[in-house]
């Protein structure tokens, strides 16, 4: 162990322990930037800088690793000084201008440099904002790029590097005119991106955002010829009053549904409906496949930024990839034909909006083998922007229900938003289904936590079921290489985000907690929700039932599988 | 006043003329007695920083490692210098003995010379001693008939000044972006290819070469105890004879190179000031020119002997052209990693350039100036960015009256 004096208090670190990891033992916040917890230290911004005694320059304290005796100043009278005159320094940079301010940025409610501002105790701004004149990136279905905002901390460059594996991003140029781009400029929907919106979630400021469906939404809810559905996914409940001030991971499923129908949608469906949809479509696929000796392991095709991933980079393994489409694209399907067809209501007067805390969804919705059957995707974000834009008290609202029909679903639906739900939730009901008998205990921990690669065995029948789930896409890479390498599973689960769906790109973002903590708490509740449930497996829901009696006849038929069932692209890099 | 040819001294450039007198002695006394000659000289690095070569020789020597690399760092980028380029043109064999010297002492089997990619002779040249040497037993397997190998390679700079730096150097020839990294880890622990990376000037090794021909003593009889030996310094600016000289440390004055080496001011001219170690050191005025070329007395005089470049500016000049010619190479130049070099450097610029098109400084924005001055130097991560503003403010500390509004006065 280590003494340090921090701020005048003494402690014990470890060996290895940096002088920022200290302070937050000491109960003390130093200003970070470039700094984001789980990513490579950078050094860049130099917020974080304090004074070592016997030191003549001041020393960042991210980089810097306490030596044994070490005395520390956080907040001497020059480390302020330096502190302000950097953050000045920044905000130049930070292109603010009465044209592109803070009133319009994506990220006005959870603006980092704004808690900076406010840590440091700015009082004046003497420098003039620096016009760079850098355009707009709208090359992207899913992520809008604004480079006139970016301060070059590099986060999003490392975040897409270290923690998704792909590495899009790259710092370009030199001296001030040094830029985050993309390959040659190619902007981000001509490279390998995968849409997940990582980035998004790592940047400090409004340089990186969702491309907003918002006014296409509320232009479809003023126009009385048209009949609204909106689909909500799973992650979204968990989520979605953060912006509203509330803790993460608070559950508001029913004050969401309430404000969605005052925001005048006709009616107010469930991703969750055809979440159990997947199951049966998937569950049916994976029995097939084992039986009849199809092509294993069989691979999870519910998140569009993995599509997106195994489209890029192993091509020559889309035949694993099951044919189901998403649950987003299930429900547009089912919506646009079964639903509409019931309700007499014309395709082209239907419009389907979905709630996704996902910026790949924007790209899945506008893939061409999707027909156009989701006409507008929200990320978490927008939908508590239309709320609070529509004067919306969300968290005063009365609980309402989902619409019967579309809105109806099962626990084992509700965790497909936490990393191992889809799994967990397909275990449960290919196990019925194959053995006939109940499943004893239903929840399949084995296949539960933030770990970043996740095996289990289980037993149906005497047929011991190899299972694998990776979330974030640097782990779907090592889990792809262990595959390649022949490991052997029946059927592996895999998502594009950290912590699966609830740690997606279109979830709100804090300025303040870290994304590991939120994403705990997030996934807590969606496994508060299915426990809370009598129903907690696909194959019970009885509006799935129905919509097989009705409509698809029986699962992995030819109709189901003209609707609910897709192929992919093998796009190479 | 007669130069102190140590490093200039007569040399032959054929590889087959050459007899690697010091790298012979070197080869038969062993890494530990090279550190132990190199400490007691007293050998300081000539890139600017001056570390103490044997003490980095000796710390990468004490590294347990597999593979240790040696880099002979060649991008002389600082304006005003041009020493490492005279080396390596003119006594490149020296250099060369210097690498292989530096290499075995610390326990390096491959090195890399990183030429500044506008030196096209110096890399003609180096190319070709490369070549010879290894036809000539003296670089690849068995140096001399030893047990020692060690393989060279030349790798071309490709303009970035920050390459200078010796992480981003080391970032450069891994082919990353020239951009510095995070101390400590320091190279010698853990440089190129995360290897034990020893990373010296070419004067430093050709001192170092020349240390080990001669013996230590004859490096300690020049200079003073915290300046030994003889510098190479590059004289440039309005002097009548600009021209590289070799002095020895303590027996002259910044006045009489000036003077005498340089044959006094061009045209008869007033001197206005001289910057006594390349546009990253701090101007001295010419009343403070009468003091002992050494590391100590200059960093006295509140500047620094910097790589040894000394610019001689005459009365004449306007100010602010000076210092925007300085502040838009700092600008284009830092690699753009932290904030306060990139975005202090910009902002200075573009008020040195206000200022130039508008006429005079007001207080506010000197008080701004100071303020990024501080902040970059206490904040910035490398030494390029910690010593960018140093000219600029020494500007405006010592002609404040100069340069206020409508005050921008032809001097």
């Amino acid at each position: 162990m280590l003494n340090v004096k921090i701020d005048g208090q003494k402690l014990e670190v470890e060996e290895g322990t940096t002088i920022l990891e200290a302070a937050k033992k000491a109960h003390i916040k130093i200003p970070t930037l470039c700094y984001e917890e789980g990513l490579s230290i950078y050094g860049g911004c130099r917020l974080c800088v304090v004074e070592v005694e016997g030191q003549r320059l001041l020393q960042p304290a991210c980089a810097t690793e306490v030596e044994d005796g070490m005395a520390v100043e956080t907040h001497s009278p020059k480390v302020r000084e330096v502190r302000k005159n950097l953050f000045e320094l920044i905000i130049a940079s930070h292109d603010i201008s009465c044209e592109l301010n803070c009133l319009t940025c994506s990220r006005s409610d959870s603006c980092e440099l704004r808690e900076i501002a406010e840590d440091i105790g700015v009082n004046e701004i003497r420098l003039d904002p620096l016009n760079k004149g850098y355009k707009e990136d709208m090359s992207s279905y899913s992520i809008v790029r604004e480079p006139n905002k970016c301060i070059t901390c590099g986060r999003c460059i490392r975040k897409c590097e270290e923690v998704q594996g792909i590495g899009i991003f790259t710092m370009a140029n030199r001296g001030p005119s040094t830029i985050v781009t993309t390959f040659e400029d190619k902007g981000m929907g001509n490279v390998e991106c995968t849409n997940c919106g990582q980035c998004i979630t790592a940047c400090p400021t409004g340089a990186l955002h969702e491309v907003y469906h918002d006014e296409g939404v509320w232009n479809a809810l003023h126009d009385d010829s048209k009949h609204v559905v909106v689909q909500t996914a799973p992650a979204v409940r968990v989520a979605i009053s953060e912006p509203f001030g509330d803790k993460p991971g608070t559950i508001a499923t029913g004050q969401m549904v309430a404000a969605l129908k005052r925001l005048g949608f006709d009616k107010v469906f469930d991703t969750n409906f055809t979440a159990d949809l997947t199951i049966m479509e998937e569950g049916t696929e994976l029995i097939e496949r084992i039986n009849e000796g199809g092509t294993l392991p069989l691979f999870t095709s519910c998140s569009p930024g993995w599509i997106k991933f195994i489209e890029h980079f192993y091509p020559e393994y889309l035949e694993h990839v099951s044919s189901c489409k998403s649950p987003q694209q299930m429900f547009g399907a089912i919506a646009k034909t079964y639903y509409a067809e019931r309700n007499n209501i014309p395709r082209e007067d239907m419009v389907v909006v979905s709630v996704m805390p996902c910026t790949a969804k924007k790209f899945e919705a506008k893939r061409a083998e999707m027909n156009g059957d989701v006409d507008y995707v929200l990320t978490t974000r927008e939908l508590a922007r239309m709320i609070k834009a529509a004067g919306i008290d969300l968290l005063n609202l009365e609980e309402e229900d989902y619409d019967d029909l579309l809105g109806v679903s099962s626990g084992a639906a509700n965790i497909f938003g936490a990393t191992g739900g889809v799994m967990e939730a397909a275990l449960r009901t290919a196990y019925e289904l194959i053995t006939g008998k109940e499943l004893e205990n239903i929840d399949i921990t084995a296949v539960r936590g933030v770990t970043g690669i996740k095996e289990a065995e289980v037993d149906i029948n005497g047929l011991t079921v190899r299972v694998a789930v990776a979330h974030g896409l640097g782990n779907a890479r090592k889990l792809m290489e262990r595959i390649k390498e022949g490991r052997e599973y029946h059927f592996v689960e895999f998502m594009a985000c950290p912590g699966g769906c609830i740690g997606g790109g279109g979830q709100p973002i804090s300025a303040s907690l870290s994304s590991a903590e939120i994403i705990d708490k997030r996934i807590k509740s969606i496994y508060e929700i299915d426990s809370s449930k009598k129903m907690r497996k696909s194959h019970e829901n009885p509006y799935i039932q129905k919509l097989y009696e009705e409509y698809l006849e029986k699962p992995g038929s030819h109709k189901a599988h003209e609707l609910l069932h897709t192929h992919y692209l093998a796009r190479g890099v | 006043m007669e130069e102190t040819l140590y490093l200039k001294g007569e040399q032959i450039k054929d590889v087959n003329q050459y007899d690697f007198p010091g790298l012979k002695k070197a080869l038969n006394i062993g890494q530990e007695n090279i550190i132990a000659e190199i400490k007691k000289s007293g050998l300081k690095g000539r890139g600017g920083a001056g570390f103490p070569t044997g003490l980095k020789w000796d710390l990468a020597r004490q590294q347990d490692s597999d593979q240790k690399y040696m880099i002979c760092n060649g991008d002389e980028g600082e304006p005003g210098t041009f020493k490492d380029r005279y080396l390596m043109e003119e006594r490149p064999l020296k250099v060369l003995e210097g690498i292989i010297i530096g290499a075995y002492a610390s326990g390096a089997s491959e090195g890399y010379v990183y030429i500044r990619g506008e030196y096209t002779d110096a890399i003609k040249i180096f190319n070709k001693v490369i070549e010879e040497a290894e036809e000539a037993g003296v670089l690849g397997e068995n140096i001399l008939d030893s047990s020692f190998s060690f393989n060279l390679k030349l790798i071309k700079g490709a303009g970035a000044y920050v390459c200078g730096d010796e992480t981003s150097l080391i970032n450069s020839i891994e082919g990353k972006r020239g951009s510095s990294r995070i101390k400590p880890p320091y190279p010698v622990a853990k440089g190129l290819y995360d290897k034990p990376t020893v990373v010296n000037n070419v004067e430093t090794l050709t001192a170092a070469a020349e240390i080990i021909n001669q013996g230590a003593d004859s490096y300690t009889a020049l200079g003073t105890e915290n300046s030994r030996g003889t510098k190479l310094i590059c004289l440039s600016g309005d002097v009548n004879e600009p021209g590289l000289y070799e002095v020895a440390f303590g027996q002259t004055t910044l006045k009489k190179i000036i003077d005498e080496l340089g044959q006094g001011v061009k045209d008869n001219r007033e001197m206005k000031f001289v910057i006594p170690g390349g546009i990253s050191t701090a101007l001295l005025e010419k009343e403070n020119l009468d003091i002992s070329y050494t590391y100590e007395d200059i960093e006295e005089a509140g500047s620094s002997l910097g790589s040894g470049a000394i610019i001689v500016v005459a009365d004449g000049h306007n100010l602010v052209d000076l210092m925007l010619n300085v502040s838009r190479f700092f600008m284009d130049e830092t690699c753009g990693t932290c904030f306060p070099c990139r975005e202090g450097n910009r902002q200075v610029y573009h008020m040195l350039k206000e200022t130039a098109d508008n006429g005079g400084f007001s207080s506010e924005q000197l008080e701004i100036i100071e303020d990024i001055g501080d902040t970059i130097h206490l904040a910035a991560r490398c030494g390029l960015g910690q010593t960018s503003l140093n000219f600029i403010k020494s500007v405006f500390a010592n002609y404040k009256d100069e340069l206020m509004e409508k005050g921008v006065n032809r001097c």
